[in-house]
């Protein structure tokens, strides 16, 4: 189940300043139809990382790929200094994900998951610290079954972070969630960053990558259309001409949502 | 404790606690079993009322003839005539509540020696006396009736009878069942407990946050199999405990029964995860866990003997899983058979075990 070599040449190559992801040329077919066809990207350690695109672009696909998850047809992908296509388990130990279907073995507790998890990659775990990351303290002895939408995304990102993973992948992590809840798994991402994680997320919320990436790219139809920082690809398109048929309001209806219900979590979803 | 040997353990664990805080589960694998076999031992199906008799007519004489008449008199006993051997044989099979045998010497007389002696199985204590009380009021007042006195039941002739013991396994209908309500127990669990769960964590993608981690499944998959086996062991004990306090009685080796049970649940964990690897959803898993359990449920002898079948019926059902599983139960229960004896259904039982893990190796998919 170990693979030595790949585990000492690691951290050696993620010491230097080169990307801690690189992605060459990814492809995915299914039949006639390429799901991913020729991504390349670089994730600087630390960065916060947007994939975008619409329904069907290839961005689930792409991270799957990337995370040892699905077999990559052709291409390249290297996760801090692992090389995915030759060591997919190496990689999902330095890794943590958060899948779109974030469901648990239902009748097990936070706390018994946590654990569970975290002999999974061969440690034992703090089950209260992680759950204290994501503000589930109070749910630790109930089962997953009991929580709701935002608590079980939360928690889903507590069992990603149980092997103190170097990046959090997460898979539309606030699809489905209310504002306040919304927002709060922002703040929580935002944490990891200080803390020096990378983090790479899928997105169909263009104030969600605003807000939280470093850098997006804008997938369709299997391949990567645009990469930049968000404002940089806001200021080319300002540059190619473009204004907006109606001026931007001072306020917009999520402000005055976020002002009339607050910004404490709601915990019935 | 090795990292790996922490890990099966953690996953074991896990699997037990999942299946034992799902009440559907539970209800379907382990109170229904326990339901059917109440309501049925309740109901009792024997009739307790009549006294199954054996008449060994050795005298042949005009007395003893008028003495049997008097017997079928009485519509509690239930009598069959026969030699001495063959009764005495079916005494110790059970078939006979009591043998009455009616020696050459016999002659009718009131409060008389009249040589009768009867045979009583030692298998039931409590149930003999009723049935001597019932047997010895039934000769004397045949013999009174015989000898011309009337008939009068609650005259309460004193029965010049001696009665013997005989050793003897004397099988109630608890006895035909709850070999038959294991057999189904451990069905249902691999069917029902291992298909449908599995099936659950395949669609809701909890298998899927599995591969998202370092560890093979593999683990989890034996580690699933492994609690499925303690848990069918557990079940199946309760349900033989709960027979044992209904009069239950076991006749053979403990351990030949656990040697059964573990390879019946070996061949139903089977067919319960090659319907898991192979269904996508509980909507595909459904109708094939049925279609392959219902056939089984009434053809492989659960509830009633499989005598009463129509032969061609018969002959075909003998092949399925279940009706092997079923035979070898009561054989070791009721009969007190050896592995050796049991030879024919445990080689049926060992070629399903084959044949169903590759099947169930050829199906499974993980997603």
């Amino acid at each position: 189940m170990t693979s030595p070599s790949a585990r000492s040449s690691g951290p050696a190559m993620s010491a230097g300043n080169g990307p801690i992801i690189s992605v060459r040329d990814l492809r995915k077919s299914y039949g006639s139809l390429t799901a991913v066809d020729g991504v390349s990207f670089d994730v600087a350690e630390g960065e916060v990382f947007g994939i975008l695109g619409p329904n069907g672009a290839g961005k689930t696909t792409t991270l799957e790929m990337i995370e040892g998850m699905r077999p990559i047809d052709s291409g390249e992908a290297t996760i801090d200094g692992v090389d995915v296509r030759k060591d997919p388990r190496e990689v999902k130990r330095r890794i943590g994900i958060q899948l779109q279907a974030s469901a648990f073995f239902d009748e097990l507790t936070l706390t018994e998951l946590l654990d569970l998890f975290g002999r999974l990659y061969g440690r034992a775990v703090n089950p209260m610290a992680l759950l204290a990351d994501v503000e589930l303290t109070e749910k630790a002895g109930s089962q997953v079954r009991t929580l709701s939408g935002g608590q079980k995304q939360r928690f889903s990102i507590a069992s990603a972070l149980v092997n103190e993973p170097r990046v959090l992948f997460l898979d539309e992590p606030t699809t489905g969630l209310d504002p306040q809840a919304r927002r709060h798994l922002w703040a929580l991402v935002r944490t990891f960053q200080e803390r020096g994680h990378t983090v790479v997320l899928t997105t169909h919320y263009m104030e969600e990558a605003e807000e939280l990436c470093d850098r997006v790219a804008v997938m369709d139809g299997g391949k990567i259309i645009a990469l930049d920082t968000p404002q940089a690809l806001v200021d080319q398109l300002i540059g190619r001409g473009f204004t907006k048929a109606r001026v931007e309001r001072l306020a917009n209806l999520e402000d005055v949502f976020i002002d009339l219900t607050g910004h404490d979590l709601r915990e019935d979803d | 404790m090795g990292t790996r040997v922490r890990l099966w353990w953690a996953l074991f664990m896990a699997s037990v606690k999942m299946f034992v805080r799902n009440r559907t589960a539970l209800f379907f694998s382990l109170f229904l079993p326990l339901i059917i076999m109440l309501i049925f031992g309740v109901l009792n199906f024997e009739g307790s009322t009549t006294v199954s008799l054996g008449v060994v007519d050795e005298a042949e004489t005009d007395a003893s003839a008028a003495l049997v008449d008097g017997l079928a008199e009485y519509e509690y006993l239930e009598i069959t005539e026969g030699d001495r051997d063959p009764e005495l044989a079916a005494l110790e099979e059970g078939d006979r509540g009591y043998v009455l045998v009616i020696p050459e010497s016999f002659e009718l007389q009131l409060g008389g020696e009249t040589g009768l002696v009867a045979y009583a199985s030692t298998s039931d204590p409590s149930q003999a006396q009723v049935g001597q009380g019932l047997l010895q009021q039934a000769v004397g007042g045949a013999i009174a009736s015989a000898s011309g006195a009337p008939i009068d039941p609650n005259a309460g002739f004193s029965a010049p009878l001696t009665f013997e013991s005989v050793e003897s396994r004397d099988l109630g209908y608890i006895d035909f069942l709850v070999p038959g309500i294991v057999g189904m127990t451990v069905m249902q669990l691999g069917l029902f407990g291992v298909a449908f769960g599995f099936v659950q964590l395949k669609r809701t993608g909890a298998l899927r946050r599995l591969f998202a981690t370092p560890t093979s499944p593999a683990y989890f998959l034996s580690a699933q199999v492994a609690s499925r086996l303690v848990l069918g062991y557990v079940q199946v004990a309760i349900l033989i405990g709960i027979g044992i306090w209904f009069g239950l009685q076991m006749f053979g080796s403990w351990l030949v029964l656990a040697v059964i049970v573990g390879l019946a649940l070996l061949i139903f964990l089977a067919v319960g995860f090659a319907v898991a690897g192979w269904a996508k959803n509980e909507d595909q898993a459904a109708p094939v866990a049925n279609l392959i359990s219902l056939p089984m449920l009434f053809l492989s002898g659960v509830f009633f003997p499989r005598d009463a079948m129509p032969e061609f019926l018969r002959n075909v059902t003998q092949f399925m899983p279940l009706t092997y599983v079923n035979e070898a139960l009561r054989g070791v229960m009721n009969e007190g058979a050896t592995l050796f004896d049991l030879g024919p259904q445990l080689l049926g039982m060992g070629v399903w075990a084959m044949i169903t893990f590759l099947v169930a190796v050829w199906l499974f998919k993980w997603e």
